[in-house]
């Protein structure tokens, strides 16, 4: 497993973080104070004083869309033992969902996280699923312990872009 | 001017004929719903609101979010008031609404109208208070009608239950001779936690007639309002005259101090009574006079008629007197020495509206000008002082 691990890395698998749109990035459910960006955010995932915690209650629903296409191959979800994460559903491509309707559709792929996952090996992902991704929606059911709050301190994913035209490089071709 | 879509829910249960806010508590409920409506509209044009009421046969939404005001606005005819109301599934209904809104970048919001007891357990509005915080909805709570302990209690472990960030807010608004909606106006439900809608509530309270005189906002009716306070201004030009007049027969034989005015405003302290010499002169310059003279003599069409009547009605009210009858002569001359020019232009006066808009007319003339009214006060005196010399006589007399 910890090959495999490694050897995501060279397969040209980049960290996703650089195609994310930051200006949908949605979460419920969180604590103000200790938002999303601390999870999300180089530097601030880096940082273990730096969560992301629930507030009302333990589950928390995480909306990242791209700027991009995107195959997502693996995921690091990083947090305390206690309050980490457990049960973690993700989502393609579904915009806009609610606590209520999470359980409504099946989801893209379901994760459980180990000890050791929390401490950062990443999670391989169903690839065959994550083909063709616009916009991912991570679900956290409960953590680790069963308690009122859930904390995470980081998010990574990685994976690699679709061949989609950069709009910017489009140049009017010149006449002769 | 933050997107919000929002959700009114309207208590119309029976507690609501209760007439301890006039006309009747459902009344009052429905001005401040239509206020906080125009208020959401206005603040950002993409905002939407609906509406549902939460007693009768049961929970019934009348609009579904939209920002369309006269929709709004129409569906609250011909709600009845009946039944109880139930507080939480009213919430919860409102919370599915919003759900379901079209733009889903709008923040969700419910303002719930809370006037009859609340029989639902504290726990079970915590827990709502939850569900709505966990899905990022804010409430706002106006507690008004009943009063009781219970209740009151009740409502604040909601809204600490939904509270973040100080973005779900509880007003109380007690009975008393204020209407529902103006207390409400001053609450953070209206202003939006500090930012916008604060135009438009200033405008509310103006068509409310709180801060204009005479109640009507010149925006909205500029004649009316121009009208009546041209009418005012007349009004207190005459009795600013009267007191003059006064205050010239009793000083005439002594030459009075010519007391310049200050800003040449009349003072509403001025009545026929008052035995000071306050005499008043005016401050125009002759160019002004003469330019706005001209300008009335040609526009002016009218032959003056009634001055000739007002000198029988001086001979016939002479004083016995003596200084008030000199006095009195002396006037005369000087109205019929002024009147020779501007004659005809006294009917003119007669004619508020015509006055009003002949001198908007004019370049350069600003009817709210002090010397213009001024100017006004003057003509205005020399064809009615006639009467206020009777008038006032009379009155020295008491």
């Amino acid at each position: 497993m910890s090959a495999e691990a490694a050897s995501s890395l060279q397969r040209n698998q980049v960290d996703l973080l650089e195609f994310i749109d930051w200006s949908g990035v949605e979460c419920l459910n969180q604590n103000s104070s200790h938002s999303l960006p601390n999870a999300l955010k180089q530097g601030y995932r880096e940082d273990e004083g730096l969560n992301l915690e629930s507030d009302a209650d333990e589950q928390l629903l995480i909306y990242i869309p791209f700027n991009q296409v995107v195959k997502i191959h693996s995921a690091v979800i990083q947090g305390p033992e206690e309050e980490g994460p457990k049960l973690v559903k993700l989502f393609a491509n579904r915009e806009h969902m609610g606590f209520s309707n999470v359980n409504d559709f099946p989801p893209s792929d379901t994760i459980v996280l180990s000890e050791d996952n929390l401490k950062g090996k990443p999670v391989l992902l169903k690839y065959v699923k994550f083909q063709n991704v616009r916009s991912l929606t991570i679900f956290i059911e409960d953590n680790q312990s069963g308690s009122e709050i859930s904390k995470v301190q980081k998010i990574a994913l990685f994976g690699t872009t679709v061949e989609t035209t950069d709009m910017k490089g489009l140049k009017k071709i010149e006449d002769h | 001017m933050v997107l919000e879509a929002t959700m009114i829910c309207i208590d119309n249960s029976e507690w609501m004929r209760n007439g301890d806010y006039s006309p009747t508590r459902f009344d009052a409920q429905k001005d401040a719903v239509s206020l906080i409506c125009g208020a959401k509209t206005q603040a950002n044009p993409e905002n939407t609101v609906g509406v549902l009421t939460m007693a009768g046969k049961g929970v019934r939404v009348l609009v579904t979010p939209t920002s369309d005001l006269g929709k709004i606005l129409a569906c609250a005819h011909g709600v009845e008031v009946g039944g109880e109301m139930n507080l939480a599934a009213g919430i919860q209904v409102a919370q599915l609404a919003l759900k379901h809104r079209q733009n889903k970048k709008q923040q969700q919001r419910i303002i719930v109208f809370v006037g009859s007891p609340v029989k639902y357990d504290k726990k079970v509005l915590e827990l709502i208070g939850r569900k709505l915080k966990k899905n990022s909805v804010a409430l706002d709570i106006v507690n008004f009608g009943e009063e009781d302990e219970e209740k009151t209690e009740k409502l604040e472990a909601l809204l600490a239950a939904v509270n973040n960030n100080d973005s779900s807010h509880i007003v109380h608004v007690p009975p008393g001779p204020s209407a529902l909606s103006d207390v409400l106006i001053s609450t953070p439900i209206f202003t939006g936690d500090g930012e916008g809608a604060s135009g438009y509530v200033a405008a509310a309270a103006a068509a409310a007639g709180g801060g204009f005189e005479f109640g009507v906002d010149p925006n909205l009716d500029p004649e009316l309002a121009l009208a009546l306070r041209v009418s005012m201004e007349e009004e207190r030009a005459r009795q600013e005259a009267a007191a003059k007049k006064a205050a010239e027969e009793a000083g005439k034989g002594e030459k009075g101090e010519p007391s310049t005015s200050q800003d040449a405003i009349m003072t509403e302290n001025v009545d026929p009574g008052t035995s000071e010499p306050e005499k008043k002169t005016h401050d125009l310059t002759d160019d002004e006079n003469a330019l706005l003279q001209q300008a009335l003599a040609m526009s002016m069409d009218d032959s003056s008629s009634t001055v000739a009547v007002r000198d029988t009605d001086m001979s016939d009210a002479s004083a016995d007197d003596h200084d008030l009858q000199l006095a009195l002569q002396l006037s005369v001359q000087d109205g019929k020495g002024d009147q020779s020019n501007p004659n005809d232009a006294n009917n003119i006066f007669a004619d508020q509206s015509y006055m009003s808009s002949v001198l908007a007319q004019l370049p350069g003339v600003d009817p709210n000008d002090p010397a213009i009214k001024d100017l006004l006060a003057s003509m205005q005196n020399q064809s009615e002082k006639k009467e206020e010399d009777s008038e006032s006589k009379e009155e020295e007399k008491k």
